[in-house]
């Protein structure tokens, strides 16, 4: 066994322990580091796969910015008043059987025949071993795939557009400015000139 | 040396963790979006496991585009649950009944 296979059957035993983590944790703040772990260890192993750019992408996008949102919206609710069912409940015979149904399934289908699909390994790394990853992924993207990267710009404008819009809170009774009422009051509505008399005469 | 097969089946069995999850799932709709990470975690596997053994660079940009997509999707859908714990005071998925009844 050689040196890639024990790294690659560590991290992939700590990826499936983390991922029952995520179900079975009944602490959603539990779930979620566990998740945390799996998405750290799955770059690991994107790693040996030679995608170093979306290793550290997974990394930055998802550890940093999305289970970090995670965690915000765990704490920010309020987790206690949640029920607190037993961990297996009435559910749980069914969906251990229909998971292992598809684990049976699929693994059928990938390890049937796998001697004419197995696909050859080449050595030489990705592609072309001159380039690097990034600049290849790169080069990808801004030319055969540039409308499907725009589109994906345009995904991510929406996203910020929903979530704010879902989220902002107007209450009543506030008191603001109304802009335009103030840029065009009439000075004369506002103001009135009284004639005083001067009394010291 | 390490062949396609095994990666395939993690993922197939990260897959399966992941529906299960859904399925066993009663209480709290975090844990159901958390699973819907999941589940992409799992796609994006194969995707990178069969880039690589092909040596095309198209497996790798499909996960950037999955990458994005559950980026929104998990903003959007986060968004919505801030929402419903405002209004109905509750995450529970067992008490979010208001369409069928």
């Amino acid at each position: 066994m050689s040196f890639i296979e024990i790294i690659f059957y560590v991290f992939a035993s700590i990826l499936l322990l983390t991922s029952l983590g995520v179900i079975l944790f009944k602490n959603p703040v539990y779930s979620a580091i566990s998740l945390i772990l799996s998405f750290i260890t799955s770059a690991a192993l994107w790693l040996l796969l030679q995608a170093e750019f979306l290793a550290i992408v997974l990394i930055l996008v998802y550890v940093g910015a999305v289970m970090v949102l995670f965690l915000f919206v765990v704490m920010m609710l309020n987790i206690d008043d949640v029920v607190r069912t037993s961990k297996f409940n009435k559910m749980a015979p069914f969906a251990l059987f229909i998971g292992l149904i598809i684990v049976a399934e699929l693994i059928t289908l990938i390890w049937i025949r796998s001697d004419q699909f197995s696909v050859v390994t080449v050595s030489t790394g990705f592609l072309d071993s001159s380039v690097s990853n990034t600049t290849a992924l790169g080069t990808a993207l801004f030319t055969d795939y540039l409308y499907s990267f725009e589109i994906a710009g345009f995904i991510l404008l929406l996203a910020i557009v929903v979530s704010i819009s879902l989220t902002m809170r107007r209450r009543k009774g506030l008191k603001r400015q109304i802009v335009s009422e103030q840029v065009n009051i009439d000075p004369t509505k506002r103001m009135k000139l009284v004639d005083l008399k001067n009394e010291r005469n | 040396m390490l062949t396609l097969q095994p990666y395939l089946t993690l993922a197939a069995i990260v897959f399966a963790i992941g529906v299960m999850g859904i399925i066993i799932n009663r209480k709290n709709i975090i844990i159901l979006l958390m699973c819907t990470e999941l589940l992409l975690l799992a796609v994006n596997f194969n995707f990178i496991a069969f880039s690589y053994f092909n040596q095309d660079i198209a497996g790798q940009i499909f996960v950037f585009f999955i990458l994005t997509v559950a980026a929104a999707e998990a903003a959007i859908g986060l968004a919505i649950l801030v929402v419903l714990y405002r209004n109905k005071n509750s995450i529970d998925v067992q008490e979010l009944q208001t369409l069928r009844e």
